[in-house]
């Protein structure tokens, strides 16, 4: 076991992280109450999207971190405002992993063997995903809320738009389980690329607590905004609701990345597709990796992908 | 007879009886106990798997030679109740792991039960064959068909005695009728009819009736994003057939009464105990959620499991529990890691002894936990293979909170969160108790003097 000091620290925190009343009003504690509030978040967002299970998941557990998440971001409503405020510069990666490595014995206590979730949410994102919020800062799409009824002063987005990104992460998510050479980080980051906004706030939030209260608080509240847009797709699959997935799949899928000049050239034989060989489609794959991957785009795919898509198509 | 049992704890001394399953380090996945039922008279023992099989003991009969060993369960029947399915339509393996058992009360030599998965109900009639004919005319003891010009003389067969088989056959099967995973059935006490309880609807069955059941429960929002509140467990009034309790994820109970309307959406009780703004946290919705709701033998009343409890209701009142125990209440300062590990939505389960007086639950690192209503003592038990000597008696456990540890305590940290014991059942009118550790079961009976 522990030597008795590190008892004493546990015991300190231990009031303060799992305390039966720790409200948000507390002095000190109130940042121990809000690291807790988004450690618990963030479980619960890993617990609902990073969850591949062969059998249907259960409808309880998830009917019951979604209530915990829906509790979450009704407390960050009524605390802090709702206008859109980033984090400001974008941040290297070590940084990032030393400011963490500074916040996790506070909660090393919180899993006994495991690591760290949040950790692992940061580690498991791939390093594009942490470079991106400065595109972000300057993009529309980050303030846009899903069509979904929900009274907060965002700028909706064209419905098509967010139609097409869901459906496609859908789509996404499909393919991939065809072929299993995508990791789940990719898978990770291809799910949250609709919703790039949401992943990153939350690992900024992590490590700068102390300076970054008011604003976590709002890009949390950003965050909260994009949930319902999410869990209408964890509700659909989740939830098992009446509507089957074939109707989110190919609803207003845009295939304008999958045809490609050489290939649909050909009459469609599938013999005709054979004598073009790999080099030849990442040629025709380099105009489009060439260009600037500006968060504009309904959809952001990274070149492996594409690859991974095409291999499957063309059966190479 | 029944009023002597259990009634004062401190006469009561476990002891190990017997155990059940394979001792292997590593644990088929397949062999994980996931139900076990006593029958109605306590003569059958029967446990569901993970893998989709059913194991039903037989106790056997006391002997005057033996009047130590009391009456031990042997293997009766084995047979593979379900198998795994694949739904095409959302590409998904439906599993075949066996959610509940429940035996029919037993009307001539035959037993019934009821095995379900999650969503399908199969009624299984298990019987015994011990004779067998012979001495047919048109066919020879190997079944070949005999010539029939070479028959001169005519005979009628007969009953001979044979080794005892047992044969399970699967009489009804009741599919198709849940959409969502079923987590409960309960025979009703007309014998005719029974439930079957998914997250958001139940339904009533007729035992010879396959193709239709009565939904009499649903809870299904017409926006499934407004879906809050999913049932949890149902059971039937032991005693009153128009009369039955589900629980929810909210911790709440609510009784119906199926003469009052088709669809019992309006229930005639509601059973809700106001939080404690104390113990207010993140969880306190999560371990408020109900995973096992049982009647008494009385039926005056019920008995709720939530993640740290376990309640007594009495059924004519409806704000509160009249008692409240707590299973490992040392378990509140951990919830964020047992959110973390998903441990915080282990589904314990609960059972009453036969004269309602002590009640039994299960926890983690192999411990179960017996409260006595009428002393108020309980005690904690572990069952592990250590303490597997024939008739060694139970020493009590202690989980040590904080501070110093004595010698035989375990503290809260050295806990093992992967041997939980969620399944027990206690023997009908002895104090028998079967409790299932992960792939084993273990048979506990009081000491004889």
């Amino acid at each position: 076991m522990l030597g008795k000091g590190g008892k004493r620290k546990f015991d300190e925190h231990e009031d303060g992280l799992e305390g039966k009343v720790v409200s948000p009003t507390d002095g000190p504690s109130k940042v121990s109450y809000t690291l807790q509030r988004q450690t618990i978040f963030n479980i619960s967002l890993m617990k609902l999207y990073n969850h591949r299970p062969l059998t249907e998941p259960s409808l309880q557990k998830t009917v019951l971190i979604n209530n915990m998440l829906r509790r979450i971001q009704e407390e960050l409503k009524q605390e802090g405002s709702l206008r859109p405020m980033f984090v400001t510069a974008s941040q290297p990666a070590d940084p990032l992993s030393d400011n963490f490595r500074e916040a996790q014995p506070a909660f090393s206590h919180l899993a006994s063997s495991q690591p760290l979730l949040p950790t692992d949410f940061v580690s498991t994102m791939p390093l594009e995903s942490c470079l991106t919020p400065a595109s972000l800062l300057e993009d529309d799409t980050f303030c846009t809320s899903p069509t979904v009824p929900h009274d907060g002063p965002t700028k909706p987005p064209p419905p098509a738009l967010q139609a097409v990104k869901d459906s496609f992460s859908t789509a996404l998510d499909e393919i991939e389980e065809l072929c299993p050479a995508p990791t789940s980080a990719e898978a990770v980051a291809a799910e949250t690329a609709a919703e790039d906004s949401k992943a990153h706030p939350s690992e900024s939030n992590i490590h700068r607590p102390p300076e970054g209260l008011p604003e976590s608080r709002t890009a949390e509240s950003k965050l909260m905004d994009s949930l319902p847009g999410n869990f209408e797709i964890t509700a659909s699959t989740g939830f098992l609701t009446d509507l089957t997935l074939d109707d989110i799949l190919f609803a207003d899928i845009d295939t304008s990345m999958y045809d490609f000049d050489p290939c649909t050239s050909a009459t469609g034989a599938a013999s005709k597709m054979a004598p073009v060989s790999a080099d030849e489609l990442l040629k025709t794959l380099a105009p489009y990796s060439s260009q600037p991957v500006t968060p504009n785009q309904p959809f952001k795919m990274d070149l492996t992908e594409l690859d991974h898509i095409m291999e499957v198509l063309v059966g190479s | 007879f029944l009023e002597g049992f259990g009634s004062l704890m401190q006469d009561v001394l476990w002891c190990f009886s017997q155990v059940k399953g394979t001792i292997d380090i590593g644990v088929t996945e397949a062999d994980i106990i996931s139900t076990v039922e006593f029958n109605h008279t306590g003569e059958l023992l029967a446990t569901g798997d993970k893998g989709g099989r059913v194991v039903i003991f037989q106790r056997e009969q006391e002997s005057k030679n033996q009047p130590h060993r009391r009456g031990e369960y042997n293997v009766y029947s084995t047979f593979q109740s379900h198998e795994p399915e694949f739904d095409y339509l959302k590409s998904l393996e439906i599993e075949e792991k066996i959610n509940k058992i429940r035996w029919l009360p037993q009307q001539n030599a035959a037993y019934f039960l009821l095995s379900t998965n999650d969503k399908t109900v199969k009624l299984w009639k298990v019987s015994e064959r011990d004779k067998r004919p012979e001495g047919y005319n048109l066919k020879d003891e190997d079944g070949r068909l005999r010539d029939p010009s070479m028959i001169t003389m005519l005979r009628v067969p007969v009953l001979r005695p044979m080794d005892l088989m047992v044969e399970a056959t699967p009489r009804r099967v009741f599919a198709n009728a849940h959409t969502y995973h079923i987590n409960s059935i309960s025979v009703n006490s007309d014998y005719e009819t029974y439930m079957s309880a998914d997250d958001l609807r139940i339904n009533l069955w007729n035992f010879e009736i396959t193709n239709q059941s009565f939904n009499i429960v649903d809870i299904k929002p017409a926006n499934m994003e407004e879906l809050t509140e999913v049932i949890t467990a149902a059971e039937f009034h032991p005693h009153h057939c128009n009369t039955f309790v589900y629980s929810s994820s909210k911790g709440t109970i609510r009784l119906c009464d199926m003469r009052t309307a088709a669809l019992c959406d309006r229930h005639a009780k509601f059973f809700e105990e106001p939080e404690d703004p104390s113990n207010r946290s993140f969880f306190s919705e999560i371990i408020s959620s109900i995973s096992d709701v049982k009647f008494s033998h009385s039926g005056r009343y019920i008995m709720t499991r939530d993640y740290l409890t376990v309640k007594v209701w009495d059924l004519n009142m409806e704000n509160r529990p009249i008692e409240t125990y707590q299973v490992h209440d040392y378990l509140r300062s951990k919830l964020c890691s047992l959110y973390e590990n998903d441990c915080i939505f282990d589904k314990f389960e609960c059972v009453w002894n036969g004269s309602d007086s002590v009640i039994m639950t299960g926890s983690y690192n192999n411990f179960f936990r017996m409260f006595d209503r009428n002393t108020k003592r309980d005690v904690t038990l572990e069952a592990s293979r250590e303490n597997s000597k024939p008739r060694a008696i139970l020493k009590p456990r202690k989980v040590c909170v904080g501070g110093k540890r004595r010698k035989d305590e375990i503290s809260v940290d050295s806990l093992d969160f992967s041997k939980k014991i969620l399944h027990t059942a206690w023997h009908p009118s002895e104090n028998i108790i079967a409790v299932a550790a992960t792939n084993n079961l273990y048979i506990f009976q009081d000491k004889v003097n």
